[in-house]
């Protein structure tokens, strides 16, 4: 009994020294050593700020960074899209940096893991909130997650950058909480518009989603719906599967009795690449549009050659030819050694928002004169009064905070032979 | 302290939340009954409260009435209730692992349905629940009682005649059976009562987390729990309480550490990388160095003579 | 009747993989009387060996890239060695990897006199530290096979007439061959071989077992070998047909795999096989209308089979131990 108490009591006396410390360590090795209320420091600006997209001839930033919050998941299940969001935002903090950051200032990119569950999500925005004093957040990865967590930060008064929430009502959550994920109904119908111009004599569709997962729902109805109304198609059935499945026989048997001209599929990259995959193994020939969830690289490796030919309308493409797109790109490609997906461009996208936000405020006012809470505040205003240049195109945001965007494209893949590398083609 | 009940205010109310769960986890395995079907009746009680609060929202723009949560986890509480005399009734049949697994298939089947149903709003859920309260830390002046309530009841409970019955049958029902002890009823009793403070909790949590969908009432949540009750200690009811907060704890408790000035930049590095690394290999060293748990009536009682 | 047809076989194809995961969670449940949690985990890492082995490059998210990078100037292992090859110490590994489990999680539980409901504890660590060890290692992307490892054969199988195809994909082929070729060897190795009847004598009854003179810490310690190399190879093939699809992707098997052994009857060796190709065919047959709570039907049977028939589909009803 003794060795037990012995046991436990400096276990306990642990978690509680771990509990005092948390809290109320604001200065931490990943945050700001002074936050901006801490105007104390007096920040090295430089005489002639720049503004952070000028490419050329800006000195790196230097001085007290601006914390900036990145809550997405970088364990559980969702890591796949958090891990592509965490490589996006580290991209953007290093080239806005070496672009002279928020004139003059650099800014911190402080990540917090929210994991795949909503509580998680809560933990890192209050520790992002609180602890590291961030003046917005950019997260987090899951449309659930937000519902959770948004209203928190809202009432917090802290601006919140939704990277990949797409469901419908994340705007509105409140004041504070923006988006740049696209909204579906504005890019999917031209998918199937392209489709319909490679082949005027498609009948029968078929529409397969992915029915765990609250995008690919959405995305569902307006392909359905373009399908029946707007083209007035033959819409012979409709299948769901799982984000989780691996197997698609079922369906992919479904679809070959069946034998539709075209089939539609709305689902994530690794279910939807095996479906597609499974349906070409299985002998299906006719054209395969995708959502957006099928819109990345990560596409690629799945399905190999199988993947060629699949349409795909984009939110954003790797391939378009705006300079921040091709420096974003690079610095992409030189880090991760692969071509930056969707989730990356959008991370990435939200720190460039931010960064130019802060300096546009700075220039009317400065930054350190300002305590959080009003920057907080001034800061929210001007994002969604700005307009950007991004790599998903000129953007900018509706009242409520939904994006504005103007460039879709849509696109082609061509698989090289042997199906170990491929490419989005353009076809509009 | 403002600022420590700003950011902790959210984690203290799910540890006291969890601290319940676990019980509701507990309160059958007094009997002797390893059921894991609470996170089931959790997600069950918190539909009801999202359904309830978002179809009927309160007037104005005020905080949402307090006597309509607590309708709402009377609500959620009777409906966990009867569906656990429903299950209960031809599940408690089994023994051991084989209840446990018949548990997890309820959860399981609970969540595809709610995956496919309208009123459960799908894969997106419900959101927008309405707020009773104006701050997270607000929170605990419904969970907090809610936990002393059901601690006090458990610590009554083990001290009259059904939860005596409850503890025959878990050191042997046959005995107790001949005893005169009806193991159906008192088996179906003491998982009903779990059933009904998990769909309570589901209740306060679906305001709590603003949103609610399938992904609450998981397989994952089962084991979970079951960690709760296992490496706090089965054999007490403060076991599992002490479980439900140091584990619900610990992963904030490491998030927190990787934020302690001073530390060398690679071990703060490994702390933010391996987070769950070390959360996974505490769950296990937990299990293996305490196989009673933490807290063992043997503590208690000697706690108990320390007192003058 | 093609349809008939074609479910048949796809159900006999996924129901063939359910069976050799299951096995490896009845052989430890049969000697031990306790679920291994950290299957799915071995069922995982099964397959990021093998794949590795093959000579695959891995992302440079996971910290295994650049420790490859700089002990062996690409990031990949410096051989290239032929699937099957792979296949089979990948699966080797996923054993070692079950004995350290059993060393880890287990045997102190056994030493301790613990309750064996805190094995499901102790393992479910084991498998948390596991999986996020993994992700640390190769991260999340999804690694598929590269399309050479099964050499020229062609992509699908016709099993109809011409005008009428029943198509199989070749994968789901060598699927349903390598478990069947398992299950066959598993089979002999317990029936007619001297440390499989020592198993079962353990089995049936450890510590009787124990005073023959069986060493039933060695014996032990070969399951969850044996179990390990089961997942291993269950994953290896999952990630050949869909890819390797992050750390995660053995958890939903886990869950699955509980399913099947308890069709089967817990701890019952062929019931495990039997109870693997039940779920197969039934997943198989959920009409395309109803393949959203496809899901569901796994664990709707476990529910009434455990109602009706706790012993299993196949098992004798047990005389209850008081």
């Amino acid at each position: 009994m003794r060795t037990f108490v012995a046991r436990t009591v400096p276990l306990f006396l642990l978690l509680s020294l771990l509990a005092s410390c948390g809290a109320p360590t604001a200065a931490t090795p990943t945050t700001a050593p002074a936050a901006p209320t801490n105007a104390a420091a007096p920040s090295p600006a430089a005489p002639e700020p720049t503004t952070a997209t000028n490419a050329s001839g800006a000195a790196p930033a230097t001085g007290d960074p601006i914390p900036i919050g990145i809550a997405v998941a970088q364990t559980s299940n969702v890591a796949l899209f958090g891990q592509e969001q965490v490589a996006g935002a580290q991209v953007a903090e290093a080239y806005f940096n070496q672009n002279g950051g928020v004139n003059g200032r650099p800014i911190k990119v402080v990540l917090q893991d929210t994991g795949g569950d909503e509580a998680g999500t809560i933990n890192a925005f209050n520790a992002l909130i609180n602890n590291d004093k961030v003046v917005a957040i950019v997260g987090p990865t899951l449309s659930q997650q937000a519902f959770a967590a948004d209203p928190i930060a809202d009432k917090a008064g802290v601006p919140i950058i939704g990277p990949s929430n797409t469901a419908k009502g994340i705007p509105e959550i409140g004041d504070y909480i923006a988006r740049i994920s696209a909204p579906v109904t504005a890019v999917a119908p031209n998918a199937v518009k392209a489709a319909l111009e490679i082949n005027p004599n498609i009948k029968k569709v078929m529409v397969l989603f992915a029915q765990n997962d609250a995008f690919s729902k959405s995305e569902t109805v307006v392909f359905q719906h373009t399908v029946t109304d707007t083209f007035k198609l033959d819409l012979i059935g409709v299948q769901t599967f799982q984000t989780t499945d691996t197997d698609f026989t079922t369906q992919a048997t479904n679809v070959l009795n069946a034998a539709p001209d075209l089939v539609i599929i709305s689902g994530l990259a690794a279910d939807s690449g095996n479906l597609v995959k499974q349906l070409r193994d299985l002998g299906y020939t006719g054209l395969i549009v995708g959502g957006n969830g099928l819109n990345t690289p990560n596409l690629f490796p799945v399905c190999k050659a199988q993947c060629d030919g699949i349409i795909v309308a984009q939110a954003y493409s790797y391939q378009a030819d705006t300079p921040i797109n091709q420096d974003f790109r690079a610095a992409f490609k030189a880090k991760q050694n692969k071509e930056p997906g969707q989730f990356s461009a959008q991370a990435f996208t939200a720190v460039q928002v931010l960064v130019e936000a802060l300096t546009a405020l700075d220039k009317t006012k400065k930054l350190a004169d300002m305590d959080l809470a009003a920057l907080r505040t001034a800061l929210n205003k001007q994002i969604l009064s700005g307009t950007y240049i991004t790599p998903l195109g000129n953007i900018s945001f509706t009242p409520p905070g939904d994006i504005n965007q103007q460039q879709f494209y849509v696109a082609r893949v061509k698989m090289s032979a042997d199906g170990s590398s491929g490419a989005f083609e353009f076809i509009k | 302290m403002g600022s420590f009940f700003n950011t902790y205010g959210f984690l203290l109310t799910s540890m006291v939340l969890a601290a319940s769960l676990a019980l509701s986890l507990y309160l059958p395995l007094m009997a002797g009954q390893l059921s894991l079907a609470s996170p089931g009746f959790y997600a069950l009680g918190g539909y009801i409260a999202a359904v309830l609060s978002t179809r009927y929202p309160a007037a104005g723009n005020t905080l949402f009435p307090l006597w309509r949560l607590l309708a709402e986890m009377l609500l959620a509480g009777l409906a966990s209730g009867v569906l656990a005399v429903l299950v209960g009734v031809p599940a408690l049949r089994l023994r051991g692992i084989y209840l446990a697994l018949a548990t997890i298939a309820f959860v399981e089947i609970l969540r595809v349905l709610s995956l496919n149903l309208a009123i459960t709003g799908g894969a997106v859920g419900i959101f927008g629940i309405p707020q009773p309260f104006s701050t997270q830390i607000g929170y605990l002046w419904i969970a907090g009682p809610l936990l002393l309530l059901s601690m006090l009841f458990t610590y009554r409970l083990e001290r009259i005649r059904v939860g005596r019955a409850f503890v025959a049958l878990r050191e042997d029902e046959l005995a107790a059976d001949s005893m005169g002890i009806s193991p159906t009823c008192y088996k179906v009793l003491a998982f009903t009562l779990g059933a009904v403070l998990a769909g309570v909790v589901g209740a306060i949590s679906a305001h709590f987390l603003n949103t609610w969908n399938a992904r609450q009432g998981t397989f994952d949540a089962s084991i979970s729990y079951l960690a709760f009750v296992l490496i706090g200690g089965s054999r007490t009811f403060v076991g599992p309480v002490v479980g439900g907060l140091v584990l619900t704890a610990l992963p904030e408790l490491l998030r927190a550490l990787t934020g302690v000035s001073g530390l060398p930049p690679w071990l703060g590095q490994f702390l933010r990388d391996g987070r769950l690394i070390i959360y996974g290999a505490l769950i296990a060293i937990g299990a293996v160095f305490f196989p009673q748990g933490l807290i063992t009536p043997d503590l208690l009682s000697r706690w108990r003579k320390l007192q003058p | 009747m093609n349809l008939f047809l074609q479910q048949i076989l796809n159900g006999l194809a996924i129901g063939s993989l359910y069976a050799i995961f299951a096995l490896g969670y009845t052989l430890v449940f049969s000697i031990l009387r306790v679920i291994n949690f950290t299957h799915g985990a071995l069922f995982a890492l099964g397959a990021y060996a093998t794949y590795l082995l093959t000579g695959s490059a891995v992302n440079p998210s996971g910290v295994l890239a650049s420790l490859f990078s700089a002990f062996f100037g690409k990031p990949a292992l410096p051989l290239a060695l032929p699937f099957l090859v792979s296949l089979v110490l990948g699966a080797c590994v996923a054993g070692l990897a079950g004995m350290l489990v059993e060393r880890i999680a287990f045997k102190p539980l056994r030493d301790r006199g613990a309750d064996p409901l805190l094995a499901l504890v102790s393992s479910l660590g084991v498998s948390i530290v596991l999986v996020n060890l993994m992700q640390y290692l190769v991260g999340t992307e999804i690694y598929p096979f590269p399309d050479t490892v099964l050499g020229n054969l062609p992509r699908a199988i016709n099993f109809g007439v011409p005008g009428k195809p029943v198509p199989v994909r070749t994968v789901q082929i060598v699927m349903f061959v390598v478990s069947m070729i398992l299950v066959v060897l598993l089979t002999y190795f317990i029936n007619a071989t001297k440390t499989g009847k020592a198993l079962r004598a353990v089995a049936e009854d450890t510590t009787t077992a124990y005073l023959l003179g069986i060493n039933t810490d060695r014996l032990i310690l070969l399951t969850f070998f044996l179990s390990g190399f089961l997942g291993g190879v269950a994953g290896t093939l999952v990630g050949l047909s869909v890819g390797i699809n992050g750390p995660y992707f053995g958890i939903a098997y886990g869950l699955k795999g509980l399913a099947v052994i308890v069709l089967g009857g817990l701890g019952d060796i062929p019931g495990a096989v039997v109870g693997g190709f039940a779920l197969g065919l039934a997943e198989a047959f959920v009409p395309a209308h109803y393949v959203a709570y496809k899901d569901a039907v796994a664990f709707a049977l476990l529910f009434i089979v455990l109602l009706t028939r706790p012993q299993g589909l196949l098992g004798r009803a047990a005389v209850q131990k008081v």
